[in-house]
Formats: structure tokens, C-alpha cells, sequence
């Protein structure tokens, strides 16, 4: 082993050399240390052998069809954005014009309160499941994916 | 020193290839997208796997490596492989799941994972190819037994090629100390191999 060879020789640049990573200076130090370092040259051609096993083997790569890291487009996602803005918009207007017309209308008091209280309702549900799916969104590493 | 690579992709892309592919998605185009989402993929998950070495964490590391490099590619300078760049947020994406995953005991990942297990056998002369895969399963289950610093170096450099300045980027180190741990996670191999009975390797 090179750290055993006492020479006061730094091993690491074995690596080096081996990587072809060294200065000039230092790789023709390592060629002159190598000519009579059996220790340190042994190293050498065991790591080049480790490098040559490793290089040539191959891993199993899970098929195509298991990806899905495709993003969305531009497009889609400015087409999506603007859709929930318009929804959000036409659901607040129409809202708003019901309950002015209701609210305005010759029902009785407790007919309006059961119509309100019935819709209030409604939007408070549809609003929790509204924020727990855009909290989900944001929380989803996959939400530039298309699905 | 350049060695024939088979790699994980076969024929293995080139560099200037991938970087056409960059610009042309770079600009919109959807096909050169795909490719380069298919050409990247192999590569991706290789290293997420032996990084944290199971099939299921690996898919989900590379998947959202791979996603998170679309999202930004317009930063990506074509002129530049895109291989360190993929690779950075591959490291990046492990490590963050070895800290998630260590504060949850009962899910934390394996420290010292058999990488041999997901080694494929090669077309070839049958005996040869036997000796080959046996001598490569030994070498793969001792780097599946180094520290996760040994074993990140140590992959970048001998099994992905890539230069000591693109693993000083990836790991974020200085350049001269990418030999020194580079050598260090050799001994280290080269210790639980002949530790293993491995001399003759």
C-alpha cells in the first residue's frame, strides 16, 4: 500500500494520476516515484482495475412507460391559471347577483334565511374543499406534471 | 485517463449531441424535449439508485431531478453539458430524502444498500460474461458498503466519468479536494474488498 511505502509520497495523487487530473510537474513525480515503488504501482494498476469493472457494468433502468416527469407546457399552465381566475369571477358574480335577488325579493323572512342559509352552506363547503386542494397543489411535487 | 463506456444508454449520447437537443428544447420544441427527457432518464435514476440505493426512492429521486430540470432548463447554458447539471440536483434530491427520511426512523434508508441486486447481466460468451458479472457484483456490494460520501465521489468519477471540476460543482467542493476524498473512497473500496477475500481482484 502506498501509505505504507514511507517515501513521504502523497498517495492521492495516485488518483490523480491514474485520472490523468495531475500537473505536469506532479505526474512526472509520480512516473519517477512509480519506477521504483512496487507498492505504489500495484495500487495503481488495482484501482485502473476497480475503474475498468465498475465502467463496464450496467443497471436495470425501470421502462419508459413508469416515467412521467414531463412538464406541463407554458400554455397549459397560463390556460389553467386563467380558467380558475374566470371561474372564481363568474361563481362570485352570480352568487352575489342570487343573493341580491333573493334578498330583494317578496319571500317571506324565513324563506330568505333558509335559501341563505342553505347556499352559505354550500360555498363554505366548496370553499374548505377549494383550499385543501390548492394547499395539496402546492404541497405536490408532481403539480408541473401532466398527468 | 478515458476508458470505453457502455454505460446505462446504449449508444451512449454524446455531449455536443445532448447540448443541440438543449437549445432546440430550449426553444420550444417539443420533440427535442422528449428525447432529452429520454436520453437523461437512464442516467438519472443510475445514480439516484446508488445513491440511495433502492428501486422505488431512486424512480422518485430521478422523476423530480428530471422534473425540476424542465421547470429551469431556460437556465441551463447550452454551451455547457447537461449531464453535472442533472446529476447536482439528482445529489441534492437524495440528500434531502436521507435527512426526511432519518428523522423518521421506522423509513429511513438502507446506509449500506446491495447495489450488486441491481446489476443486469451483458450479451457475450456465457463463461466470460459469468466471471465479469460475479467480479462486478463483489466490486458493487463493497461501494454499497461505503459511507455516502466515499460512495458519491467514488460513482461520479469511476462509473458517470465525469472530470474533477464537474464533481467539485456537484458536490459542491473544492477541486482540490475531490482527489483527496476520490483517493480515500478508493482505499476504502480497495480495503472492504480484500477485507471480502477480493486481492486478486
Amino acid at each position: 500500500m502506498s501509505e505504507q511505502c514511507g517515501r513521504g509520497f502523497d498517495p492521492a495523487l495516485l488518483s490523480g494520476y491514474l485520472d490523468g487530473a495531475l500537473t505536469q510537474a506532479d505526474e512526472q513525480r509520480v512516473r519517477i516515484h512509480l519506477e521504483d515503488c512496487c507498492t505504489c504501482r500495484a495500487q495503481v494498476e488495482q484501482m485502473r482495475r476497480f475503474r475498468e469493472v465498475i465502467m463496464s457494468t450496467e443497471f436495470a433502468v425501470p421502462p419508459d412507460d413508469q416515467w412521467s416527469e414531463r412538464p406541463r407546457s407554458a400554455a397549459s399552465r397560463l390556460s389553467l391559471g386563467a380558467g380558475w381566475i374566470i371561474v372564481a369571477v363568474w361563481a362570485l358574480a352570480l352568487g352575489g347577483y342570487a343573493a341580491w335577488e333573493v334578498w330583494t325579493s317578496d319571500e317571506p323572512l324565513a324563506g330568505k334565511l333558509i335559501v341563505f342559509g342553505g347556499w352559505t352552506g354550500f360555498g363554505l363547503l366548496f370553499l374548505g374543499v377549494l383550499l385543501d386542494r390548492l394547499k395539496a397543489m402546492k404541497t405536490d411535487r408532481y403539480r408541473e406534471v401532466e398527468k | 485517463m478515458a476508458l470505453p463506456r457502455p454505460g446505462v444508454t446504449s449508444p451512449a449520447p454524446t455531449a455536443s449531441s445532448d447540448s443541440r437537443l438543449l437549445v432546440q428544447a430550449q426553444a420550444g420544441g417539443r420533440e427535442a424535449r422528449e428525447e432529452l427527457a429520454r436520453r437523461m432518464r437512464g442516467p438519472a435514476y443510475v445514480l439516484a439508485l446508488q445513491l440511495v440505493g433502492n428501486r422505488e426512492d431512486a424512480l422518485d429521486v430521478a422523476q423530480d431531478a428530471l422534473l425540476r430540470l424542465f421547470v429551469h432548463l431556460g437556465r441551463v447554458a447550452p454551451d455547457r453539458p447537461l449531464r453535472p447539471w442533472l446529476f447536482a440536483i439528482v445529489r441534492n434530491r437524495a440528500r434531502d430524502l436521507w435527512r426526511r427520511r432519518s428523522a423518521r426512523p421506522n423509513e429511513s434508508l438502507d446506509a449500506r444498500p446491495d447495489l450488486s441486486a441491481h446489476l443486469v447481466a451483458q450479451a457475450g460468451d456465457p463463461e466470460q460474461e459469468t466471471v465479469r458479472h460475479q467480479l462486478a457484483r463483489r466490486v458493487w456490494s463493497a461501494i454499497g458498503g461505503l459511507s455516502r460520501s466515499h460512495r458519491e465521489i467514488l460513482v461520479l468519477r469511476d462509473f458517470h466519468d465525469l472530470t474533477y471540476a464537474e464533481i467539485a460543482g456537484i458536490l459542491d467542493i473544492p477541486l482540490g479536494t475531490v482527489m483527496s476524498r476520490l483517493h480515500a473512497a478508493r482505499s476504502a473500496l480497495r480495503g472492504r474488498l480484500e477485507a471480502d477475500g477480493g486481492r486478486h481482484v
